[in-house]
């Protein structure tokens, strides 16, 4: 390798980087700026928004972290969300790739009206159907419990489609290979395709998960007291009565985005395992 | 028929199999989606005020009628199209680009990953409080406005103006949402065998070439979804005008979900909300299975 | 033995009828569930404190709290809602004062008229009776009241050669009028200040701190029965109003998307901030400020201020009102309406209440005058059952109205007339779709 070729080289790295930094910049600014507004006192939060001040904590203090560690009850709080998410995870996961895998590569009868029930489900807004929803989890006496948070989100069009897609795309000799060598069209599903696809079931438990731990308005209307609080309404705890103080909100949104960051940052290393690695499309 | 009386062992049991497969997802969604959406194409049949269920009066489709007749509506259904018209392609196209930037492995990219996703990990209600502020007609509070008039530009009302209140949404609902599609391209991505790209390398085709030889044609199926998917999602539009502009100024940001949940739940009227919900149901339905036919015509 | 029975039959009742409330027994306590929402530490341990009082004094009457978590009033309303629906109503619940009159029309809540006599009342300041009260009956009753006032920058002032001592000077008989109030916001309007905040928010902000002017010129929103806005809202002296209100935003005087804590941020010169804005000043501002009354009309001279917080109602699901009701009577009484108003800082709906020692800070200074504020000119929120809808239309009606004003920078008359005919038309059909005869 010539000199100029190793200087482009490391100009084109250098430039890549410096790209990735300035547009990572722009995206992660909010974040920057409410973990920086969870330091400040309540009058310095919305003092100077147009300069770039506003993204720095001048004179930071704890304050705002001690009043949501005193206020709320965190370790209940994570614990009755990460329960009710993990619950409702490991159901999605394994109901809505089965139903996907089905739907990409069975053959059965009324396959093309459960494809249309799923692609039409996917638009109905959640604001539409809460009333009807809650007066059936009354009618099964779900209210104030774990069910109503759990039972009706397990099934998801959006996973469900996502999967779909996916499997679609995962080559028919793969699978005719399998059933040549006798295993039946679940033991294939489970020993062979469930293993080459970690890339979309880490994508849908991102997305699922961030969802629910985003969710508030079922979480409120379904569950009354403060041992069943969720992260959301320990969130909105803090937005009571006049006078609001963001002060102490920002702190309580810092606190509860960072699982949900761990989360993400974990979840990383099956997007370098996927299908590429194993080459089989090749 | 004849056909599929000569059943093959494998494929009796690859039916028995999908019936077990699909079992559980029709049932629940047909239990908690379906049984609710029944209930409200029930509702919006009669006169509902939501605090008093046990006054409820059947009008038949009177609530459809004055539905057609409202200019709200019809405000509302032309504010979710243009929003979904323009913010599809934006928001797609971005996330495709976020996609590329931090598909591959190198040093850091789990760093970069989480900065472009980060949007959908900081809560809707500090990102809209935080860009109300920076969109703030003021330039003495709101960033932009600040950086304008220090080049010698007029201050622009962002939020505040009918006829840039919905841009500005547009703008900021794309930036936010694009690491949620980014996401689901980085799987399609992982999809596309590594040795296409050394082949054409080899070839010597340039990155653009490859781009548009290899990346597109191997993402078809994902393109087609995230398209299909962001479109649902964008009809579906209600957290960001709720927050920012409540709909406001004279109602240029008044989207259909909005305006359902408004009349049902801000102002009780929940018979009426409910025949919005079955109208507007109709309506995105019809559009996604266009979309799906598209799609699967082609695969 | 008879205990044993006793809880023998429950636990079959209980089996038998899948029911989720255990039906009252004559040995069993009457259970009494509170819904309020979720405040400060010092408000949930006041509740901790208090509740825990009760029960060991009344064995036979054992009440628990839920804190409820609302974001917004709406989340609060739409949790009612479903609740509703479903029969699944606490006994008790917080409700915000305007949506009153909405519960009660809807029969949702009960009236309290045979726990509260008109001697009890007398010491409540009329404007939280009032508010309170819906077709004649008592349906809610509540610990603590709120304000508006005039809040003004001294330091600020002082420079732009305003005099800071009248201000301070003014009396509840002699408060600042429109044009003074305007005056003041032309004189510190500059490049880094606006003259005045009157936007509080952009929903029940604006119907609630905006109404006194409303009442000033002449003319409420609503009729008094409740019943009408036709000729209220969208009368010529309401155009007036709003118009003058416009007038601010169209000269520049007033931002059009005031941030928060613009007053606390040196943005602003003047606010119509409310009582609650005292404490969060007393404790964060780094310059001198004061606060007046409402100002008032320049014609009428008519002083008014606005008024109201959330109260305690029992619901028609309450399966034994009577105990409810004194847990009430007990619950609103002197020395807990005044703990009560001490820990969440704001002023108490008894007069009693100021004399005890908690409240000692509302004798004299900034304080006092909130106080002589709802003692003297406070009205409440118009009472109708379609208060809801009113308040979303109005608040949408003044948005457009003040973005026309922004970007025009002049003010419509005729613009304002359609805008809150609209109201006055949106008001209407919710009325007589739902409550007229």
């Amino acid at each position: 390798m010539t000199k100029s070729m190793q200087f482009s080289a490391k100009f084109g790295k250098f430039m890549f980087y410096f790209g990735n930094i300035i547009i990572g910049i722009i995206f992660v600014s909010p974040l920057i700026w409410m973990i920086s507004a969870s330091f400040k006192p309540e009058a310095e939060i919305f003092a100077n928004m147009d300069s770039l001040t506003t993204f720095l904590p001048v004179q930071a203090s704890l304050n705002n972290y001690a009043e949501v560690f005193s206020r709320l009850n965190l370790p209940q709080v994570f614990k009755n969300t990460l329960l009710y998410i993990a619950l409702i995870l490991i159901f999605d996961l394994l109901v809505n790739s089965m139903c996907g895998y089905a739907l990409a590569k069975f053959e059965f009868r009324g396959k093309g009206a459960i494809l249309n029930l799923v692609v039409a489900l996917m638009v109905l807004p959640m604001e539409a159907i809460m009333l009807p929803l809650y007066i059936e989890m009354s009618q099964l006496g779900w209210v104030n419990t774990l069910a109503a948070l759990v039972v009706p989100f397990i099934a998801k069009c959006f996973s469900i489609y996502m999967f779909r897609q996916f499997f679609y795309d995962i080559p028919d000799d793969l699978i005719e290979a399998a059933a040549i060598d006798g295993c039946s069209p679940m033991g294939t599903f489970f020993k062979i395709v469930v293993p080459i696809s970690k890339t979309v079931y880490a994508t849908v438990f991102i997305l699922d998960f961030v969802a629910h731990w985003n969710d508030f308005m079922w979480p409120f209307l379904v569950m009354t007291g403060e041992d069943k609080r969720t992260i959301q309404l320990a969130v909105q705890s803090f937005f009571g009565t006049n006078p609001v103080h963001y002060s102490a909100i920002m702190a309580a949104l810092v606190v509860s985005a960072i699982p949900m960051i761990i989360m993400f940052i974990f979840m990383q290393k099956y997007y370098v395992e996927g299908i590429a690695s194993s080459g089989i499309k090749g | 028929m004849a056909k599929t009386k000569k059943l093959t062992g494998r494929k009796r049991d690859e039916r028995i199999a999908a019936y077990i497969f699909v079992t559980p997802a029709v049932v629940l969604l047909i239990a908690f989606l379906v049984v609710p959406m029944i209930y409200t194409a029930y509702f919006s049949v009669f006169r509902y005020q939501i605090m008093r269920p046990d006054a409820m009066k059947f009008i038949g489709i009177e609530n459809y009628i004055e539905l057609f007749q409202d200019k709200n509506f019809w405000q509302a259904l032309k504010n979710t199209v243009y929003f979904t018209i323009i913010v599809v392609p934006f928001q797609c196209a971005l996330a495709l680009g976020l996609a590329l930037l931090v598909s591959k492995k190198f040093r850091g990219v789990a760093i970069f990953r989480t900065m472009y996703f980060s949007p959908q990990l900081t809560s809707m209600v500090v990102i809209s409080v935080l860009w109300s502020v920076l969109y703030n007609a003021n330039p003495n509070t709101g960033l932009f406005n600040s950086i304008l008039t220090s080049l010698g530009l007029d201050p622009i009302s962002f939020l505040n103006d009918e006829n840039t209140a919905m841009n500005s949404i547009i703008f900021m609902s794309a930036w936010q949402g694009a690491g949620y599609q980014m996401m689901i391209f980085l799987a399609g991505l992982q999809g596309i065998p590594r040795d296409q790209y050394e082949a054409a390398s080899v070839d010597g085709a340039t990155k653009f070439k490859q781009f548009l030889y290899i990346t597109l044609p191997g993402l078809k199926g994902t393109i087609k979804y995230v398209i299909m998917i962001t479109m649902i999602q964008a009809m579906k539009l209600f957290t960001q005008p709720y927050i920012m502009t409540q709909g406001g100024p004279k109602n240029s940001t008044k989207t259909l979900v909005y305006y359902i949940y408004s009349e049902g739940f801000q102002r009780g009227n929940f018979g009426y909300a409910c025949s919005i919900a079955a109208v507007f149901f109709v309506i995105v339905v019809c559009m996604s299975m266009a979309m799906k036919k598209v799609t699967t015509s082609t695969e | 033995m008879k205990k044993a029975i006793s809880m023998a039959m429950a636990l079959t009742v209980a089996l038998t009828t899948a029911a989720t409330t255990v039906p009252v027994m004559a040995d069993d306590p009457v259970e009494l569930t509170i819904w309020s929402p979720t405040d400060t530490a010092a408000i949930e341990a006041w509740w901790e404190e208090k509740i825990a009082e009760w029960n060991e004094a009344n064995p036979d009457i054992q009440v628990s709290r839920e804190a409820i978590d609302r974001s917004d009033s709406y989340a609060y309303d739409n949790k009612i809602a479903t609740a509703v629906t479903s029969n699944d109503l606490p006994d008790i619940f917080y409700v915000d004062g305007p949506q009153v009159s909405y519960y009660a029309a809807n029969g949702i809540t009960v009236p309290l008229d045979d726990y509260f006599s008109e001697e009890d009342l007398s010491d409540f300041v009329d404007s939280a009776v009032a508010q309170n009260t819906y077709d004649g009956s008592l349906y809610a009753i509540g610990a603590t009241e709120s304000s508006v006032a005039f809040y003004y920058n001294k330091d600020y002032l002082t420079e732009c050669g305003v005099d800071v001592a009248d201000l301070d000077s003014r009396t509840v008989d002699n408060p600042i009028t429109w044009s003074e109030f305007a005056e003041i916001a032309e004189k510190c309007t500059t490049d880094d200040y606006v003259g005045a905040h009157i936007i509080m928010d952009h929903g029940e902000g604006l119907p609630y701190a905006l109404e006194p002017m409303y009442l000033s010129a002449g003319k409420d929103y609503i009729s008094e029965d409740g019943t009408t806005s036709d000729g209220y809202v969208n009368s010529e002296e309401a155009v007036t109003t709003t118009a003058y209100l416009a007038d601010m935003i169209a000269k520049g005087w007033a931002n059009v998307e005031p941030i928060t804590d613009e007053f606390l941020n040196g943005a602003c010169a003047t606010m119509l901030g409310g009582s609650w804005e005292i404490a969060t000043l007393t404790e964060n501002a780094d310059f001198e400020w004061g606060v007046t009354y409402y100002p008032v009309n320049d014609d009428t001279k008519e002083a008014v201020s606005p008024c109201g917080d959330w109260a305690a109602a029992i619901s028609k699901n309450c399966e034994n009102v009577d105990a409810a009701g004194q847990f009430l009577q007990w619950l609103m009484n002197t020395e807990n309406v005044a703990t009560y108003a001490a820990a969440i800082a704001k002023p108490a709906t008894r007069i009693s209440a100021y004399d005890e020692e908690v409240m000692a800070d509302y004798q004299e200074g900034n304080l006092a005058l909130i106080k002589e504020q709802l003692e003297n000119t406070a009205v409440p929120r118009p009472r109708t059952p379609s208060y809801a809808v009113f308040s979303s239309a109005y608040a949408e009606a003044m948005t457009n109205i003040f973005s026309d004003a922004a970007s025009t920078g002049e003010v419509d008359n005729d613009y304002i007339q359609s805008e809150l005919d609209v109201v006055s038309d949106t008001f209407t059909d919710d009325y007589e779709t739902y409550y007229a005869e």
